[in-house]
């Protein structure tokens, strides 16, 4: 009898192995080809830079281009390796309300801060001056983008940074942190439960969403009466569109792994994702420039509600499923 | 035989209706906000044991309240960004006064009444200079505003006045936001989160902040002891893995002491700490964790871990004479006391995050 019943409790218990299944597969699918990406697009980026300075270069611009793409796909893992020392403010430092990269590219300038000789000094050098942010303003800004002789030293002080930073992210993934992450509970790893590793990874989901929403579509709508175009993200490099895109196929990809084994909500929850990626895809406004005026605004706010209806569908049917404390309190706190 | 109504016409008509006070809405100990099964949002007055005595209607999704010392009244607060704050007579219900945030700013959901009841203060977002503002409201004529002055800091939350004074006690969380973008937080790499005390007319007094490597910990809700001992809950904006301390204890001129729970059970509390009490007594300290459904509780003088409750999305704590009440989103109420948690009923209502005490310090 005990026999039995013990059985049928191993039949109703939630089983382990396909919740480390889960965690395999993000790690495998997602997040180590999405560090990998980053890291090679950034040695890329580095070497483009060595080569060649000039921002028209089309050669270090497309580098560019495709680093900076990589980084905005695994933007919203936001814990373990990207948070050592830094590293993920030290890659994209938006918002920035104040104004500080271009104040702290225009000290280093103003200083010639011979700190851009020196890769390992530069990881000191403060985040805003580092970063996929900060070499927009070097590649497109015409008030940094001046050609001269430290400029380029800057340039590539940046790439190369990029490039060391990335490649610590990836190693860290590839190595003791991506094992401990699928080994929840072992020695020294950061999860204690395989319920814990993935909330982990379903509050990036849920977080990197929302901040695609409220600050990457938000901060550039404002209000209706003071639209606020130039706040929009990458404006200068025409990226703004392109990292919303970005950010929803990624975590549509995150949501699909998560809610792998359920293929009635992994289908409604893409079709939600595709409804997302189809209203960015329609919107032909690469810097939000058109929020100022009624129909432009209309069509970007379409495309907002849009990612907020995606994650929605993914915490709607993904969440109790992990069994994620989304209580009143827990889901909405304050 | 004189009618009450007849009565009170009379007192009414000679001058004599004394002011109306807490007893006349029951004498209630706390005051929630809650959600109903329906949907629709209340202002909860509850008894000291916990019972609900009575609910008053809400527009919109409540945070916190702050009850006047003498008059039944309470004023509640929307949640960030609230742009509105009522006025609501607990006696009969009734709309008293609606504040509406200055243009260009917004609540935060706390506020804090001058000891004699004449003012009002509220921790508010000039969110065009990313500055936080203190409100100050005449409790006495129809709570007009009078004017404002800074907080000491970016992103205020919650706001006490310490026992038997009119200063006060503000927690600066260090997180810029802005209406446009929602909740988005606009300035983590950069934000500096402080305590500062400030005299009612805005003079920062002292104000303290966690070390550098610690910024990134927001600095949120407070709880002052009755020997002005200001006990800290905090929200850790970096990697969960760091699992910084949660739960701070100030003394004037002094620096923070930090407290936690043995390893496993600090993990549990998932870096956030949502509410925090201190008990009627001064001897114990709580602070909740609804994500991760835990209350902890701490000896205040000793800054000792005493004891740890799992107790799903619990949020709202406020002292009892011996020990604390709590409230959960599930509608439960319970006693805590120590390692001793109690039931002390269950209710067809998601409390929401703060249980308010109307004890007066």
């Amino acid at each position: 009898m005990r026999r039995v019943l013990a059985a049928a409790l191993v039949a109703f218990l939630p089983l382990p192995a396909l919740a480390n299944d889960l965690l395999a597969t993000a790690l495998n699918d997602h997040l180590l080809p999405g560090f990998g990406r980053l890291e090679a697009n950034s040695a890329v980026l580095a070497e483009a830079a060595a080569e060649t300075c000039d921002p028209q270069s089309p050669r270090l611009v497309e580098a560019f281009h495709d680093a900076w793409d990589s980084w905005i796909a695994v933007s919203h893992l936001r814990f373990g390796p990207t948070e050592t020392g830094n590293r993920a403010f030290a890659l994209g430092f938006w918002p920035d309300t104040r104004g500080v990269v271009p104040k702290s590219l225009a000290k280093l300038i103003a200083d010639e801060d011979p700190i851009v000789e020196d890769p390992v000094a530069f990881l000191d050098v403060s985040v805003a001056a580092r970063g996929f942010t900060a070499l927009e303003f070097l590649l497109f800004d015409p008030a940094f983008a001046d050609g001269s002789d430290y400029h380029c030293a800057l340039i590539r002080a940046v790439t190369g940074d990029i490039a060391i930073t990335t490649a610590a992210i990836a190693g860290d993934w590839r190595g003791a942190y991506g094992e401990a992450f699928v080994a929840p509970g072992s020695e020294g790893a950061p999860f204690r439960t395989e319920s814990e590793a993935l909330a982990a990874l379903y509050s990036a989901m849920t977080t990197g969403l929302e901040f695609t929403a409220d600050a990457r579509l938000g901060r550039p709508l404002g209000t209706f009466e003071r639209p606020r175009p130039k706040r929009a993200e990458a404006r200068r490099a025409n990226r703004s569109l392109r990292h919303v895109l970005i950010s929803v196929q990624s975590n549509a990809e995150l949501a699909a792994i998560l809610s792998a084994g359920h293929p009635e909500d992994a289908a409604e929850i893409a079709a939600a994702f595709d409804r997302a990626v189809d209203a960015a895809l329609r919107l032909d406004d690469p810097a939000f420039a058109s929020v100022a005026e009624p129909a432009g605004r209309f069509r970007v706010e379409a495309l907002q509600q849009r990612v907020r209806e995606a994650r929605d569908a993914a915490r709607l049917s993904i969440g109790p499923r992990l069994g994620i404390a989304e209580g009143f309190n827990a889901l909405d706190g304050d | 035989m004189a009618t009450r109504r007849r009565v009170l016409a009379g007192l009414l008509a000679s001058g004599l209706m004394p002011a109306a006070s807490w007893a006349d809405a029951g004498s209630p100990a706390y005051l929630a906000a809650a959600r109903r099964s329906d949907g629709r949002f209340i202002l909860v007055g509850l008894t000291v044991d916990g019972m609900p005595l009575f609910d008053l209607p809400l527009p919109a999704r409540g945070h916190a309240a702050a009850a006047h010392p003498v008059r039944p009244e309470a004023v509640a607060f929307a949640r960030r960004p609230g742009r509105f704050a009522l006025v609501l007579d607990c006696s009969t219900g009734g709309l008293l006064a609606r504040l509406d945030a200055p243009p260009g700013r917004h609540f935060y959901g706390h506020g804090a009444f001058s000891v004699d009841g004449t003012r009002l203060f509220t921790t508010e977002n000039d969110y065009g200079a990313a500055q936080g503002m203190i409100g100050i409201w005449d409790a006495a004529r129809e709570y007009r505003r009078l004017g404002e002055f800074p907080s000491g800091g970016v992103g205020p939350h919650d706001l006490l006045r310490l026992p038997g004074s009119d200063q006060l006690v503000v927690a600066n969380g260090g997180i810029e936001t802005h209406p446009d973008s929602g909740r988005a937080k606009l300035n983590l790499p950069a934000m500096r989160p402080n305590l500062s005390y400030l005299d009612p007319h805005g003079t920062l007094l002292e104000q303290v902040a966690p070390d550098p490597a610690l910024h990134m910990n927001s600095i949120r809700h407070l709880a002052v002891a009755p020997d002005g001992t200001v006990a800290i809950a905090f929200q850790w904006q970096g990697d969960p893995y760091d699992a910084p301390p949660l739960l701070a204890l100030h003394r004037r001129g002094v620096p923070l002491t930090y407290c936690e729970a043995p390893p496993p059970l600090h993990r549990q509390m998932h870096g956030y700490g949502g509410s925090i009490a201190v008990s009627e007594s001064g001897d114990e300290v709580a602070i909740t964790s609804p994500r991760g459904g835990m209350v902890q509780v701490f000896d205040l003088a000793l800054g000792a871990f005493v004891a740890a409750h799992e107790l799903a999305d619990v949020c709202g704590v406020s002292a009892q004479k011996s020990g604390f009440l709590v409230t959960t989103g599930t509608g439960a109420v319970h006693g805590l006391r120590g390692d001793v948690l109690r039931s002390a009923g269950s209710h067809a209502l998601q409390w929401d995050n703060h249980l308010v005490g109307l004890a007066q310090i």
